[in-house]
């Protein structure tokens, strides 16, 4: 530390000056001699404002030795409240908590901080000064000031102070003399925008000076600072919200630059302090030194230019090997193991008790009597000189100021848990939610009357400490600040995407021991917000959803649900879900409240190294939370291709995040999961010659308009119009019937809503025509038959509807019937009752099926499900169980009928269905043998679902992204997989699937930077031109 | 053939009028021309008309359905909107054509007009004044014709 006084010094400056002066007065005037006692000695009686020898209090020590320490503040009064005296007392013997509140400094109290002594430069000639002259003072008032940011720069040089601006200059004046001088710029920096917020007073008189004034003369003043007790109030009432855009201005904080020129030391150093970040004193090479790719820094660059594209369809993912080289893949295999917790009923595997032990030696980090007395190593403490003996912590990154020890009870307890896919994450987690049961340590978990501001007893021998008091988080949480006393102490909660909260809930209950962890899913739009029920329960598991709209209804004044609580351990599952750190889930995440913080992820980074910047601020992992650090250190270096920033995220990473892949190996060198063997192939489809035409039309008229496009330079601002080409001539390729697919109806799907608007007759204005609003009765009959899903057939061509419309007057036609019966495009009669209607009123009418055709009648197979049902033919007999992934649940509806037709009995998972039909048929799937196919659409399926039932994947159209695809079919090739597991592909060739998978290589190529910024820029241009060729 | 690529509504319309033929009326397309259709039609009981079988001719137009089929009395018909050529004055086979109706609503239309003649709206002025001026002795007229050229011959 650096700065120890030891009690030897102190006892002999006290020899000398007697009891008059406080031990910390001693101490400080030690450490302004450096240590030399008669300098210090010197000092004490030299300095008139030094000590105040009517108080003789004790106070705090930094010396660790067995001192009896008291911390009392006696009958001072502060603000308006006289009564709040309050002693804090912690003893040696007896670690007992005496104090009831806590200091008040809600008033407007002046705190001495320090006096010191500074060269002030003349700016007269011939003034009269004297030693001892009071010294007024004054600021500038001009707005707009910028701290001055290169220090050094003083002006000394004749002239030079004229180029400053005038803005900054701190001039002292004496009543009589008028202005005399200034002082020196590094104080004026400092003082200033504290003095104007009215957080600092200054006062001061003159020490020597010169006979006879002249300009430039140096004049020795004697300063004393004072700081407002509302320095301390702002940072509780900073809120969340502003505090991550305040943070964005500087790195220059004035007030822990205030101190030092004061010579204020703290008495606990931060041990983590901005200067080990700047310099490379902190250990920034990974021992492996494995050279980061520089390519890899090309990343951001790719992600930025498809920022704008619409559709997430397009969003940038990275490549596992890509987040591997730049999170890195810690050499796990020297991790110690844990033994799997009697209460799991199933057996951990080697690497699994690796996991657990490592995430048990996170969350003890420090035990938690011990991380409520240690200081957080982001900040310092500081003894003021003034005699009501105030302790000031400052953290040495954001510059806030509290006098609320700043515990490392805010600090990360937790991690990310970055295994990739299909390791076992749940059961890990599970594995530690038993291990380490909350209510075992619930004795240890802070005070069980935890209650506003109390101290937590210290119950560490021999350590003497400050007063403690409980957490909190200086400028960071005011939800925190002004919920804590109604918070309830809580279990594990458990966030998760909607459909993972099903398999959360079985995978505790069968690999719990029946009645070791009490499950709660907090979930539904009834869901009981009393947050007594949700602290009962061991785990409670809810999702991103409910914690958003928690998160938003939380300003109420009534602390209801997730945030009244105060959770022993969080986890965040798909912890990606938060992201992105200026969404509403991430901040509704970094709110809450709770010891223990785990994210699971196998995607730490999805799109862009930011991602990360949003987990570590949910895991208050300091002082990466605050915006301005990571941007200044991490974010910005990154991008602009500073390894070391790349290679500060690893050092930042390593002691908080376990990942191993499906290659680590253990100690031996034997990969850590054995995995039976999985087959993966593409199957080209050729297209028949009816569906080549169909095709070949398509791709003309495709063709005609995309090129229309480029010959206007208009490619990136038609980007939807031609994603949506795109998508008809994938979809194409699917079958050509759902190409023929209709509009939307879903906005007339609820019949009864249809029938209010027919009889409501408020069609667009047209009421002036008078009561043309059909009868109620027939709109019933009309909306009876739709319900019935009557089919009736068009009056115009005689056949059954093809995309029926409905007219104001209820009736029902084909909507190209109708149109191609009027004359103007736009508006005509009513081909059945003459009334005149125009294109807006139509409304599509609801039907079950959402083709245009008859699909079931005139059913023909595309290739593709021709090429689809050889091969579940060819696993019939297995038995083998399959899944088929499609990105359209059109085509899902199509492949129903060759799926019965040929009886394969199947189930269906698609975004349409409710959590417990999902529980429902996910189950059947599994449990049901005779049902051999489950439909799913890539979204529904995407994550978390464990289908390790089906032995085959068939994926049935290309995605954009390889890595969607790559994460739906890991969901069978995953632990607790025994089969070979057969993954097929399904490309049809000639088409525009053949040029995607092109294009897919390409973009990995980028991905990896094999392309120069020009080639990017062209890229998405080209990209688009190569899947119409 | 012409018939070739006959629209399915033609097709259908047919099937139903020879399925389910409308009471009084018969319409049966042309064995060359499945466009043309000859027609007959049983004058309404209650009617100048009763006991006359009446002969038509139907085309439909390239744009049927969307343009009126073209109709004509084969058979000569003494009545207030027909002419002695066969025309027929009908707003639906005119201006008020739909493209809702078919050519059995055409035929019943026509059926109803023989029933109900309306001289205020005449294509034959002559018959017109005839009707408006000596009712009774215009509606002789009409059963005379109907004796003499619709006799079921």
């Amino acid at each position: 530390m650096g700065t120890k006084v030891s009690d030897d010094l102190v006892s002999t400056v006290r020899s000398v000056v007697g009891s008059d002066y406080s031990d910390m007065d001693i101490i400080r005037a030690l450490h302004m001699s450096n240590h030399d006692p008669t300098a210090a000695i010197n000092i004490i009686f030299d300095t008139p404002s030094f000590g105040k020898p009517d108080v003789a209090t004790p106070i705090p020590s930094a010396s660790n030795g067995g001192k009896r320490v008291e911390n009392g503040i006696k009958g001072c009064s502060f603000g308006d409240s006289a009564s709040v005296g309050v002693t804090h007392r912690v003893e040696e013997e007896d670690e007992s908590v005496n104090g009831g509140g806590e200091v008040s400094v809600s008033g407007n109290e002046w705190w001495f901080v320090g006096c010191s002594e500074l060269a002030g430069l003349s700016t007269c000639k011939g003034r009269k000064l004297k030693s001892g002259d009071e010294l007024v003072f004054t600021f500038p008032h001009c707005k707009g000031l910028k701290p001055e940011t290169t220090p050094g720069k003083r002006g000394f040089g004749r002239g030079r102070p004229a180029l400053r601006g005038a803005s900054d200059i701190v001039r002292f004046s004496t009543k009589d003399s008028g202005e005399i001088g200034r002082i020196p710029n590094e104080w004026a920096r400092c003082l200033l925008p504290l003095v104007r917020d009215k957080k600092i007073k200054i006062e001061g008189s003159c020490k020597s000076a010169p006979e006879a004034l002249s300009i430039m003369d140096t004049i020795l003043l004697s300063v004393s600072i004072y700081i407002n007790s509302s320095m301390f109030q702002k940072h509780s009432a900073t809120s969340f919200k502003t505090a991550s855009n305040m943070a964005e201005e500087s790195m220059f904080h004035p007030l822990p630059n205030l101190f030092r020129l004061l010579g204020l030391i703290p008495f606990k150093k931060a041990e983590f302090t901005p200067e080990d970040l700047s310099s490379k004193k902190r250990p920034l090479s990974s021992k492996d030194g494995s050279a980061i790719p520089t390519s890899l820094l090309q990343l951001n660059k790719v992600k930025n230019m498809n920022q704008d594209a619409n559709g997430d369809e397009n969003e940038q993912c990275i490549s596992d090997g890509d987040l591997d080289n730049i999170v890195g893949v810690g050499d796990s295999s020297g991790l110690k193991e844990m033994e799997t917790p009697h209460k799991l009923l199933c057996e951990l595997r080697p690497y699994q008790k690796q996991a657990l032990h490592w995430m048990t030696q996170l969350e003890k980090g420090n035990c938690t009597d011990e991380a409520a007395t240690m200081l957080h190593p982001c900040w310092e403490a500081y003894c003021l000189a003034d005699k009501r003996e105030l302790v000031v912590y400052l953290n040495s990154f954001t510059g806030d100021a509290t006098i609320h020890f700043p515990s490392t009870l805010q600090m990360a307890r937790g991690g990310i848990l970055a295994d990739a896919m299909g390791l076992g994450k749940t059961v890990m987690t599970i594995s530690l939610l038993l291990a380490h049961s909350w209510k075992a340590a619930s004795t240890g978990f802070l005070c069980p009357n935890y209650e506003g501001d109390k101290v937590i007893s210290s119950s560490v021998d021999g350590l003497t400490s400050p007063p403690v008091k409980a957490t909190k988080f200086p400028g960071f949480d005011k939800k925190l600040l002004e919920q804590k006393s109604v918070l309830q102490n809580g279990g594990n909660l458990i966030v998760c995407p909607m459909t993972l909260l099903g398999q959360w809930k079985s995978e505790i209950e069968m690999h719990a021991k029946p009645g070791s962890l009490s499950v709660y899913v907090h979930y539904g739009q009834s869901r009981p917000k009393d947050a007594k029920l949700l602290s009962q329960n061991d785990v409670v598991i809810t999702t991103y959803g409910v914690l958003t709209s928690e998160f938003s209804q939380e300003n109420s004044a009534d602390h209801e649900g997730i945030y009244a609580v105060r959770w022993f351990r969080i986890v965040l599952d798909e912890a990606h879900t938060i992201k992105n750190s200026k969404s509403q889930i991430s901040l509704a995440a970094a709110a809450l409240v709770a010891d223990r913080r785990w994210c699971l992820t196998g995607t730490p980074i999805q799109n862009n190294l930011e991602d990360l910047y949003s987990l570590l601020r949910f895991l208050r992992i300091e002082p990466w939370g605050t915006w301005a650090w990571w941007n200044k250190l991490v974010q910005n270096p990154f991008e602009e291709g500073d390894e070391r920033g790349l290679k500060l995220v690893q050092s930042i990473l390593k002691p908080i995040m376990l990942r191993r892949t499906k290659s680590s190996t253990d100690r031996e060198g034997r990969p850590i999961l054995v995995l039976p063997p999985a087959d993966a192939r593409v199957i080209y489809c050729e297209l028949s010659e009816s569906e080549r035409d169909f095709y070949d039309a398509l791709f003309k008229r495709s063709k005609v308009k995309f090129d229309q496009f480029v010959e206007q330079g208009k490619v990136l601002h038609n980007y939807a119009s031609i994603l949506e080409l795109l998508l008809r001539l994938r979809q194409c390729c699917d079958h050509p019937f759902l190409v023929m697919s209709r509009g939307d109806t879903a906005e007339y799907s609820d019949l009864n809503k249809l029938s209010k608007r027919f009889l409501s007759g408020k069609s667009s204005g047209l009421e002036r025509e008078g009561k043309d609003v059909p009868s109620e009765a027939f709109v019933q009959e009309v909306v009876e038959e739709l319900r019935k899903g009557e089919q009736g057939e068009c009056p115009i061509c005689l056949e059954a509807f093809e995309d029926a419309v409905l007219t104001p007057c209820a009736h029902r036609l084909c909507r190209e019937c109708l149109l191609a019966s009027w004359r103007n495009s736009t508006s005509g009669l009513c081909p059945v009752c003459r009334k005149t209607v125009s294109k807006q009123e139509l409304i599509t009418a609801p039907t079950e099926s959402r083709f245009q055709v008859d699909v079931e009648k005139n059913w023909v197979e595309s290739s593709k499900i021709t090429a689809l049902l050889e091969e579940l033919e060819g696993l019939r007999s297995s038995g083998s169980k399959s899944i088929l992934f499609s990105q359209w649940t059109a085509f899902l509806d199509l492949l129903q009928i060759p799926l019965s037709r040929n009886n394969f009995s199947f189930v269906r998972l698609d975004g349409t269905l409710n959590q417990q039909q999902r529980e429902k048929v996910l189950k059947e799937f599994s449990e049901d043998g005779s049902i051999l196919v489950l439909l799913m659409s890539l979204k529904a399926g995407g994550v978390g679902i464990n289908l390790t039932a089906a032995s085959n994947a068939f994926v049935m159209d290309p995605w954009w992204n390889p890595a969607v695809e790559e994460q739906a079919v890991m969901r069978i090739h995953r632990i607790g997989q025994t089969k070979e597991v057969k993954i097929r592909r399904f490309i049809v060739k000639g088409t525009v699937e053949e040029r995607m998978e092109v294009v897919q290589a390409r973009k990995q190529r980028m991905i990896s930077g094999a392309l120069t910024d020009q080639e990017v820029r062209s890229a998405r241009i080209e990209e688009l031109k190569m899947l119409f060729t | 053939m012409a018939n070739s690529n006959l629209p399915r509504r033609i097709i259908k319309e047919t099937q139903r009028l020879l399925s389910e033929p409308a009471p009084g009326i018969s319409a049966s397309p042309s064995e060359d021309n499945m466009r043309y259709f000859n027609v007959m039609i049983l004058g309404p009981s209650q009617s100048p008309y009763e006991g006359g079988v009446f002969k038509l001719e139907l085309f439909l137009p390239e744009e049927y359905p969307m343009a009126a089929p073209k109709v004509r009395f084969l058979t000569k018909i003494y009545h207030p909107n027909i002419d002695k050529l066969g025309r027929i004055c009908l707003d639906i086979l005119k201006d008020k054509w739909s493209p809702a109706l078919q050519i059995r609503t055409v035929l019943l239309s026509i059926q109803a007009l023989l029933s109900a003649p309306n001289p205020d709206d005449p294509l034959s002025e002559n018959i017109a004044k005839h009707w408006k001026s000596n009712e009774a002795e215009a509606v002789e007229t009409a059963k005379e014709w109907t004796r003499l050229y619709a006799s079921g011959a």
